[in-house]
């Protein structure tokens, strides 16, 4: 799975730690999502696409192998 | 992140005194030992549970494992669900090294020595568990600060 929460923030003007500040977790966590060392929780990614005001499948997209 | 079953944050610390605070005991309980000894050379020790040597035992272990636990088993500043995968994979890992060393001393021990080795296990896992999960959390850090560069 990858994701697009790179651009988002970028779209956004936010940081990772800005993002970590919102959604309540580390700036550890933000960046393995972000560089798909780690895939979050259902609820992990629910908030993260809150944040950005975009449909989960936006954020998050499934790839050919998953 | 709502967790069941860790210690609140502050308990890392109250951990760290527990351990160190057994430090002194336990040199002082040997130190006493050894005079006792040279003292009374072939008096015969009492081993019954309210002797002595026993209480210290308990003493020293209660608040070394207590200190080991408390360290081990507390939330971090910052609890998410990427630190519970950590702490979940870390102590899978330790359960694994743990019964595989267990079961090369039973195959490889007889009686005092696996008295001895069973003594040792009464920490070794939990000092396993905090080496690979701390080991796992200064990775996680460390790649997060080259990413960053």
């Amino acid at each position: 799975m990858k994701n697009n929460i790179r651009v988002e923030r970028a779209i956004k003007n936010i940081t990772q730690a800005d993002l970590a500040k919102l959604i309540g977790v580390s700036r550890q966590t933000i960046n393995t999502i972000e560089s798909n060392r780690y895939v979050p929780s259902t609820i992990l990614a629910l908030k993260i696409a809150k944040v950005f005001g975009k449909p989960l499948e936006e954020v998050f997209i499934l790839e050919d192998g998953d | 992140m709502k967790t069941k079953y860790l210690f609140p944050y502050w308990c890392k610390y109250l951990g760290v005194i527990c351990f160190v605070a057994h430090v002194p005991v336990m040199l002082f309980v040997k130190l006493k030992k050894e005079t006792l000894a040279s003292n009374f050379s072939g008096a015969a020790e009492d081993y019954g549970i309210f002797s002595n040597h026993h209480l210290f035992f308990v003493i020293t272990t209660l608040l070394m494992l207590t200190g080991l636990v408390l360290f081990a088993f507390s939330k971090e500043k910052i609890e998410d669900e990427q630190i519970s995968q950590l702490r979940l994979d870390s102590l899978q890992l330790t359960i694994y090294i743990s019964y595989i060393l267990l079961i090369i001393s039973l195959a490889l021990t007889t009686g005092n020595d696996f008295r001895d080795i069973m003594h040792l296990f009464i920490w070794l896992p939990l000092a396993f568990f905090i080496i690979l999960f701390r080991w796992k959390m200064f990775r996680n850090s460390r790649y997060t600060k080259e990413d960053a560069i």
